[in-house]
């Protein structure tokens, strides 16, 4: 449905170059055109996880960030509020989608779980060029507030999209780097 | 006195969120139509979610026959209070809420109950219902290139959503009804093209979220804005094209002028005829002399000559009588002939006269001349002594006679193989002069041979037998004049003639 643009392959080639844990700062990137591409593939994975029922189910539950999203509390959280829920959410997703690739799939299936991994990985470095701090363990040992549990894979892939759409896009469409000397 | 205004304060806020925002009842409106579901919801914006539904026909329930209840995912159920409002333009009631808390990125279950029991129910997403407000402050104008409008506008005021928008512009001319469409993503400002020159143009423009991270309605149209296209102009391509071109076809047709130009003069300045050809060396050699030229050439030369002329026919004129001219006479016929003639000749009379009396003085070797066995033609002038009858004055036949007589017998036999040549075509004729004298009494009639033969031929000379050129005769001589209408006829003295008769023409 969607195909990749000349920009997301510069992005990745710039992505992949850089290793985890460099003090470089990467360049900021502000364009949610970026963002949008991985919403894209979300969308795909999604509405081909939706077709298949029988050979989608997982065993065991999955615990999922939740993707609701209020404008008048988002508004009312700081960005340091919005950057852990936005990536605990992350780090949550990939340990889910990660978790199915053990499992047997078909090929099909299996590249929108390569490809899912491979942007959620995207969007932290495009977080960490926006300088959004990056995910903490919660030291408290209650579970997050703002996760469910989830048993299928396409409630899966359908709060990997949601998820993207929602608080990630607004993190990033509000990032105070992309703002400054914006009045 | 602060309870009551309150009061008023309240009724009025109720009023305007039950009122909803200025295009309420027009997005109302829209989604009957275009909406499908039982359930009908939109969400203006990050907040001021709505559901109606219409109202079921032939029944008159109020909006307190129903309940609306909601319910969110991971959340309880929740009541939302019924409104009911009017459509003037359908003439038709729909029962609404307004939601108080809109969460997008979650699914949503709606019901709608009547007296308790299930009536409509339905599961959502609220970013996937987004109805905004049109696009704002609709701008079109002219940059002064032809055939462009410039169309800019601002974005619907909802946040976090103004920046995954696409618009739609509609155009067309201000009395169409035809329109064209033109969609751009992600930009708030369209270049129109391909417009007509001096038109004016109506513009409307309607946006919609993009599908990625938002999904919904196309708003309403904006009020229509009307520019004009500048006027035309004359494109410099085609200027420059038409200008090239008109040289190619120059240039082509100077080639074929060029190329063809002795061919084209020949036809649109045709060359005057001369006889130069036919006499060669006469206008180069001897400057038109032509008894010099006569004297070098060979009867050959003049054989030919006399061919050009195949309408008139050669033929002998036998003078029969001589005419003896008074010195004023003599001026006069000098200047008919000079007027009439157009032989070329310009010998002086006093030398006529003399060859003139040579050969009257010897008529016998004139009549023994070969010319007189052909008989082809001839005429015969009375000869009268006394100058008291009218003398037939054939004055044209005296340069001419001189003209044989000097070219000497090669010419006349040059011109008897010609008449020869005559006799043997139907062309011979007669040549013979109708006419009526002053003195019916002495009809013209051939003479003996004590009078001078002379073979002429009458080519080449122009003999003018008009009246007006008779009357000239009177005036030179008061004699005999030919007050006739000339027949150039050729025919054969002893031989049969043809009959066929040629028409002098000069």
């Amino acid at each position: 449905m969607f195909h990749g643009s000349g920009l997301f392959a510069l992005l990745l080639m710039v992505l992949e170059w850089t290793c985890p844990g460099l003090s470089s700062p990467l360049r900021p990137i502000c364009d949610l055109r970026v963002l949008d591409h991985f919403i894209k593939e979300a969308w795909d994975a999604e509405a081909a996880m939706r077709a298949c029922k029988d050979d989608c189910s997982i065993a065991t539950n999955v615990t999922v960030p939740l993707t609701r999203v209020d404008f008048e509390v988002w508004e009312a959280m700081n960005i340091e509020e919005q950057a852990q829920e936005v990536q605990s959410g992350l780090h949550l997703l990939n340990e889910a989608i990660g978790s199915l690739q053990i499992s047997n799939q078909t090929e099909v299936l299996q590249s929108h779980i390569d490809a899912s991994i491979r942007n959620i990985a995207s969007i932290r470095q495009v977080l960490r060029s926006l300088s959004i701090p990056e995910y903490v363990t919660p030291t408290s040992s209650g579970e997050d507030k703002e996760t469910q549990k989830i048993s299928s894979i396409s409630e899966l892939f359908q709060v990997h999209v949601n998820f993207l759409r929602g608080k990630a896009r607004l993190l990033l469409a509000n990032a105070p780097v992309c703002h400054q000397g914006v009045s | 006195m602060r309870s009551d205004r309150l009061k008023i304060v309240f009724v009025l806020c109720l009023a305007f969120v039950t009122s909803g925002g200025k295009y309420f009842e027009s997005k109302v409106a829209q989604l009957i139509r275009d909406e499908t579901e039982d359930i009908k919801c939109f969400v203006e914006g990050k907040k001021d979610f709505t559901c109606f539904w219409e109202e079921e026909d032939g029944t008159n329930y109020s909006q307190d026959n129903y309940t609306f209840t909601y319910t969110y995912m991971n959340e309880n159920k929740m009541d939302c209070a019924v409104s009911s409002l009017f459509l003037l333009s359908s003439n038709r009631s729909v029962f609404f809420c307004k939601l108080p808390k809109a969460l997008f990125f979650t699914s949503l279950d709606v019901q709608v109950l009547r007296d308790g029991q299930m009536l409509y129910n339905r599961s959502l997403s609220v970013e996937n219902i987004l109805l905004t407000d049109p696009p704002r402050n609709v701008t079109v104008w002219s940059s002064g290139k032809e055939g462009q409008l410039n169309v800019s506008w601002l974005p619907p005021a909802v946040k976090y959503i103004d920046d995954s928008l696409i618009y739609e512009v509609r155009y067309a001319m201000e009395e169409s009804h035809m329109g064209k469409v033109e969609e751009t993503k992600a930009s708030t400002m369209l270049v129109l093209r391909g417009l007509q020159p001096d038109t004016r143009y109506k513009v409307w423009v309607r946006v919609k979220p993009d599908g990625v991270s938002y999904k919904g309605y196309w708003s309403s149209w904006t009020s229509p804005v009307i520019a004009v296209t500048p006027p035309g102009s004359m494109d410099p391509l085609i200027v420059l094209l038409v200008v090239f071109i008109i040289l190619i076809l120059c240039l082509l047709s100077m080639t074929v002028i060029l190329s063809h130009h002795k061919f084209l003069l020949k036809k649109l300045w045709p060359d005057i005829p001369t006889p130069e050809h036919k006499f060669p060396g006469l206008f180069t050699v001897y400057k038109g002399d032509f008894k010099e030229w006569m004297s070098q050439n060979s009867g050959n030369m003049w054989a030919r000559s006399v061919h050009m002329y195949t309408e008139e026919l050669p033929s002998p004129l036998e003078v029969l009588s001589e005419v003896s001219l008074s010195p004023l006479d003599e001026r006069k016929l000098v200047q008919d002939e000079d007027q009439r003639s157009d032989s070329g000749l310009t010998e002086p009379p006093h030398w006529l006269m003399e060859q003139l009396r040579a050969l009257q003085e010897n008529p016998e070797s004139l009549s023994r001349s070969t010319l007189l066995q052909s008989h082809d033609t001839y005429i015969t002038l009375n000869h009268s002594s006394g100058g008291q009858r009218e003398e037939d004055v054939f004055e044209e036949t005296l340069p001419l006679q001189t003209l044989f007589t000097s070219a000497g017998t090669s010419s006349l036999n040059a011109s008897h193989s010609d008449l020869g040549s005559l006799r043997q075509s139907s062309g011979s004729g007669r040549l013979s002069s109708q006419s009526s004298f002053e003195d019916p009494n002495h009809p013209w009639s051939p003479k003996g041979p004590g009078y001078a033969y002379m073979a002429v031929a009458d080519s080449g000379v122009s003999m003018d037998y008009s009246p007006m050129s008779s009357s000239r005769i009177i005036e030179i001589g008061k004699r005999g004049f030919y007050a006739n209408e000339y027949k150039n006829e050729i025919f054969g003295y002893k031989w049969p003639f043809s009959g066929q008769h040629v028409q002098s023409g000069y």
